[in-house]
């Protein structure tokens, strides 16, 4: 137990960084994200879990301005930002990565991180075209600062190649660094470790917690129970639209309703729970 | 064909190497619109009007062509850049169409039907290509830049640009002066190649032209509207005495050849950064993940 489960679990002291208040979305009469409440203090590493077509993804678009929302409120930093385009959201601080990774085709990876700190720059047209001593500077600091969080991400690769072109892992890791690029407060994670190894997969979830002791606020949708339980202090669980639990990550997974819907019946649920043990067991403390 | 008729066909190409990079500097930002042919009709006619009126220095006419096409592209902007893809490739289509009323009806200004006679003195080799080195040398200054990666980002996926923080608004905005600007001039220096324009000058078939130089050069790198430009002028005086008549149908397959087999066309930044990359990382590893071969066992650790 550390001392943020305790945390999570008492009074919150911490300023609420996203507010998600009965938040709903329809698709064709099909409630994708159905009243949905769902409160992320700053400085947490908020898990979303759920079932395939649980809504969580439309969730994290909603609170991106990627889907406009139906009914409900999102507020970050106690800003409403439920109407808002997605620029200006992202003008707020939330930053974002995609489950299916959208990077820019025909860009290196240099330039793909270099173009998620558009706002960090203050180069002007006219500085561009005189390379003014001014823009020299700044593209000399944006590829530093890029190759930095590259190297924070773990992006082992040459900076010159496609981004297109690296493995899913290091792709997923490219839109990380682009996403930080954006200097956010709040990152928005679908499935960050989504083909990734144990090894990798842990790589992100330690990094996580490090962006979270600089000061950001993380959610993020993971599958990985192994991840959730190690790295996130709180998760909501989700299933057809709806939050089933919310709260302490080992809790959560302990109700029976949220083992339902994982794991469909009851017997199967107890016969998992046993492998999730046993997979727990090398290595873990 | 004769040195002078080549020296005129490579003239055109250099103008249309303009207005080319002028249809380039909104597609870069995602915005198809043939608006340059109106910014360049716009100018051309202006400065005729004022060459005639108060006589006007070559370096004056050239700068009122880009002040005013910059001026115009930024009214254009502020008006329709709010409707959506289509409609506006639409609406830049309808002020080409527009501007040819306008020339049959500021009879006053433009000469109507039958034209007006422009000053020939921009027209020489030294201003024409002095105007595609700054053109050229400005789009490669902005490639790359802040301005050039934003437009890269908001034409290949707007969506995610904009949750980098970047309007794709206002980057369109911009691209919208910067493709009057060239069009303004590209406009001014057809005018003075010509030396006489009409209704017909500034009209869809110089739009399409250029446009179809762009997709052949390549729409993804400033220097691909200037060769498609100039392969697309010269190709078919290059044809016309071997094929006769049939030089429009070598042309025309010659494009749709390029556009199924180098659908980013000629100049491909992507498909040589992918044979670059390809060729870079033949010798041992087949995946960047993986530790190449030959590599000492510890620089794992080191990760
Ligand atoms: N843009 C969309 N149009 C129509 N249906 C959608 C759209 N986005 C999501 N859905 C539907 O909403 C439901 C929830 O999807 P999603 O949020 O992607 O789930 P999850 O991320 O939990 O797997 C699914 O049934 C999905 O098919
Ligand atoms: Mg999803």
């Amino acid at each position: 137990m550390t001392a943020t489960d305790s945390e999570s679990r008492g009074v919150q002291t911490a300023p609420v960084a996203v507010d998600i208040s009965h938040l709903t979305k329809t698709f064709g009469g099909l409630a994708a994200v159905d009243d949905v409440t769902i409160s992320v203090p700053e400085r947490r590493i908020h898990g979303i879990l759920g079932p395939n077509g649980a809504g969580k993804t439309t969730v994290l678009n909603m609170v991106s301005g990627f889907v406009s929302a139906d009914a409900g409120r999102i507020d970050v930093f106690g800003e409403d930002v439920t109407r808002m385009k997605p620029f200006q959201i992202a003008r707020r601080g939330v930053a974002r990565t995609y489950q299916n990774i959208r990077l820019f085709p025909g860009m290196t990876v240099l330039e793909t991180v270099i173009a998620g700190a558009y706002l960090q720059r203050s180069s002007t047209i006219l500085g561009a075209i005189l390379l003014s001593p001014a823009e020299r500077r700044e593209r000399r600091e944006m590829r530093d600062r890029a190759a930095e969080l590259l190297e924070k991400v773990g992006v082992r690769a040459d900076h010159g190649t496609l981004a297109e072109t690296l493995s899913y892992g290091d792709q997923r890791r490219v839109e990380i660094a682009r996403a930080l690029a954006t200097n956010p407060r709040v990152l928005l994670l679908d499935e960050p470790t989504a083909g990734m190894n144990d090894v990798e997969s842990e790589a992100v979830g330690l990094l996580l917690r490090e962006l979270r002791d600089l000061g950001l606020t993380l959610i993020l949708i993971e599958h990985n129970m192994r991840l959730v339980e190690e790295f996130c202090e709180s998760v909501s669980v989700m299933n057809s639209g709806a939050v089933l639990a919310q709260g302490e990550p080992t809790w959560c997974l302990e109700q029976d309703d949220v083992k339902e819907a994982y794991f469909g019946k009851r017997s199967d649920a107890a016969r998992i729970a046993t492998l999730r043990r046993a997979r727990r067991g090398p290595g873990g403390a | 064909m004769s040195t002078t008729a080549w020296l005129t066909t490579l003239q055109f190409a250099g103008v249309n190497a303009l207005f080319a990079l002028a249809i380039y500097a909104s597609l870069w930002t995602g915005v198809l619109s043939l608006a340059p042919v109106f910014f360049g009709a716009v100018s051309a006619f202006t400065f005729g009007y004022l060459a005639g009126a108060i006589g006007l220095s070559p370096a004056l006419g050239l700068l009122l062509g880009v002040a005013l096409g910059a001026a115009l592209g930024a009214a254009t902007a502020g008006l329709i850049i709010r409707l959506d893809s289509h409609y506006l490739a639409m609406a830049t289509i309808a002020m080409v169409l527009i501007g040819r009323v306008l020339v049959l009806n500021l009879t006053e200004y433009t000469g109507g039907a039958s034209g007006t006679l422009v000053p020939g003195d921009l027209g020489t080799w030294v201003w024409l290509i002095g105007t595609l080195v700054v053109a050229g040398y400005v789009m490669s200054r902005l490639a790359g830049s802040r301005f050039g990666l934003a437009a890269d980002a908001v034409r290949e996926d707007p969506a995610v640009a904009q949750t980098l923080a970047i309007s794709p608004r206002q980057i369109q905005f911009v691209g919208f002066i910067l493709s009057g600007a060239l069009g303004g001039a590209a406009g001014v220096f057809q005018s003075s190649f010509l030396q006489y324009i009409g209704p017909d000058t500034f009209y869809t078939h110089l739009g399409f032209v250029t446009l179809a130089a762009v997709v052949l050069g390549g729409a993804f790198h400033w220097a691909g509207p200037i060769v498609g430009a100039i392969a697309f002028t010269i190709l078919p005086e290059l044809l016309r005495e071997p094929m006769g008549e049939y030089d429009r149908v070598v042309t025309g397959v010659a494009l749709v050849l390029i556009i199924i087999y180098m659908p980013r066309g000629l100049v491909d930044v992507r498909r040589l950064r992918l044979l670059r990359d390809r060729t870079r990382r033949r010798p041992g590893d087949r995946r960047e993940d993986v530790t190449p071969a030959g590599a000492p066992a510890g620089a794992e650790a080191s990760s």
